[in-house]
């Protein structure tokens, strides 16, 4: 049922935590479902320097969360705009049915962190 | 079998590779007909066997123990089982819930949840072994209890299709395996007692027609035909059956009495066919009302009652505390949970509808823990979806 990636990620995650001095918290829930993913990113101009996430919900979208914060540190936000949705969709590995919606989490972690473009670190 | 047998017995089946749980589960009618005694050493094995399982396999749940000073050489006997240690039951909904689990995450193949009113889902994970045992387990106690093979099941729930991973739905939804037809009324999260009335009533005749869901939506559809001097009359042998508790999230409890009056003077069907079920996701079983209304839990399971204000202490039957669960149908993680429920149990372990077993009464959440189940959680989205539904339209 679970991908290689999803089961490192979730058993290992390397990104778990809060940042206390963060500039950008991402947010994003499902208010059936429950799913809900808490990002703090600390930036040195447009750089991401650190992520740190909580994660409620399935081990498919905890894992999600520290795959998006892994890949993330140490980039900045073009370099993470110009991924292609093709590589976006190869991050998660090969999925069941039943952990597609992850997909869409993991687009609209990188759809938040594009609003936060032009945030500067306090 | 006398009392001293039942282990022996157990004993052998395991020997000879046969898994005694599953033995236990098939034969729970003559188990319902055993005394206490022999329940209990029926327990005191199973329960002890799995608490090795998870000593062996999970590191976390060792730590525990080893904190306690608990090992597998303690737990032999079911005046033993107090000593295990649980976990508590929030421990499911934390961000490292991963710990928890005995079996690698790619042997896991279900993930089941429940959401109360925080929004913060409780993430419960279950191998093959484990889904079996719990699906085994859980049409056993329906079986048992309702003995449905044919009729028709309206369900107030939504279909799991739309909540793939809502435990009270995934347990609900195991019912239409045992009836002719079903038809799920809530669909996006809109439910209209109009159209109950009209499945219902091309049922008649055809089917006994039995209503299934949480509290709030079936008295949702007994108030309508109140409000609108409907009766309806429902079969000689249609069942009203709950899960999901009777707290609703304006913090308003339904009256279990009133329930029960207004289910029979509108549907027609005696008080004792309106049941209520009791279970926790984290856990494998329900605990289901006979006709005398006593919710039976199923004899594999134990269910221990601690004093609110020193948890390490049992109370007996009658005295309301703490509800702890050791449920041995678990593999995956340890199912020994320290509820938030406050309870009691029945002092007579012997019911009027023949079964001996422990019968629980739940009365209210702990002091201090979030109200929510996943009845709460629907019953607060389809609020939230329908006052948006009446703004939209004002606005127009």
């Amino acid at each position: 049922m679970y991908n290689s990636v999803i089961v490192d990620h979730f058993t290992n995650p390397s990104n778990t935590g809060e940042i206390t001095d963060k500039d950008i918290q991402i947010k994003i829930g499902n208010s059936v479902c429950g799913d809900t993913i808490f990002i703090d990113i600390k930036l040195d101009r447009d750089h991401i320097i650190n992520a740190k996430f909580k994660a409620y919900g399935c081990a498919t979208s905890i894992a999600t969360a520290d795959i998006f914060s892994e890949y993330i540190i140490g980039k900045s936000f073009k370099e993470i705009q110009d991924i292609s949705v093709t590589e976006r969709k190869e991050m998660l590995g090969e999925l069941d049915p039943s952990q597609m919606h992850c997909l869409h989490i993991l687009e609209e972690l990188f759809t938040k962190l594009d609003e936060h473009q032009g945030d500067t670190a306090c | 079998m006398k009392n001293s047998n039942v282990k022996n017995a157990f004993e052998q089946l395991n020997g000879v590779g046969l898994n005694p749980l599953g033995t236990a589960i098939t034969s729970l009618k003559e188990i319902f007909t055993w005394e206490e005694a022999q329940q209990n050493e029926l327990k005191g094995y199973l329960i002890s066997q799995n608490f090795k399982h998870h000593y062996e396999n999970n590191v976390f749940y060792q730590k525990v123990c080893k904190e306690s000073n608990v090992s597998p050489e303690d737990i032999k006997t079911f005046d033993d089982l107090h000593k295990i240690p649980v976990i508590p039951v929030n421990m499911f909904k934390q961000t490292d819930s991963h710990m928890l689990l005995s079996k690698p995450l790619n042997e896991i193949e279900f993930e089941m949840r429940s959401t109360g009113t925080s929004g913060i889902p409780s993430l419960s994970r279950r191998d093959s072994d484990t889904v079996d045992q719990c699906l085994f387990g859980i049409y056993a106690m329906y079986r048992n209890i309702f003995k449905f093979s044919k009729g028709a099941g309206l369900f107030l729930f939504p279909s799991p299709e739309e909540v793939p991973e809502m435990g009270m739905v995934k347990a609900l939804n195991m019912f239409s395996g045992l009836f002719d037809a079903t038809k799920c009324l809530v669909k996006r999260a809109s439910f209209k007692p109009e159209e109950a009335i009209e499945v219902l009533e091309n049922w008649e005749g055809r089917h006994t027609r039995h209503i299934i869901g949480p509290p709030f939506l079936v008295y949702k559809l007994v108030k309508y035909l109140k409000k609108n001097n409907i009766r309806l009359n429902l079969d000689k042998n249609s069942k009203v059956i709950n899960l999901g508790g009777w707290k609703r999230f304006t913090g308003m409890e339904i009256s279990r009495s009133e329930f029960n009056q207004e289910c029979s003077e509108y549907l027609n069907i005696p008080e004792s066919a309106v049941r209520d079920m009791y279970g926790l996701v984290e856990t494998n079983g329900l605990s289901i009302e006979c006709e005398f209304q006593n919710k039976h839990v199923s004899p594999w399971t134990h269910f221990s009652i601690r004093d609110h204000k020193d948890i390490n202490k049992e109370v007996r039957p009658g005295r309301r505390g703490v509800l702890f669960i050791y449920d041995p149908t678990s593999l995956s993680y340890p199912a020994f949970i320290q509820t938030e429920d406050l309870v009691y149990l029945k002092e007579n372990h012997q019911c009027e509808c023949g079964r001996n077993s422990q019968q629980v009464v739940y009365l209210s959440r702990i002091k201090g823990a979030e109200i929510g189940c996943c009845a709460i959680n629907l019953e607060k989205h389809m609020d939230e979806v329908e006052q948006k539904k009446k703004s939209e339209k004002v606005e127009l």
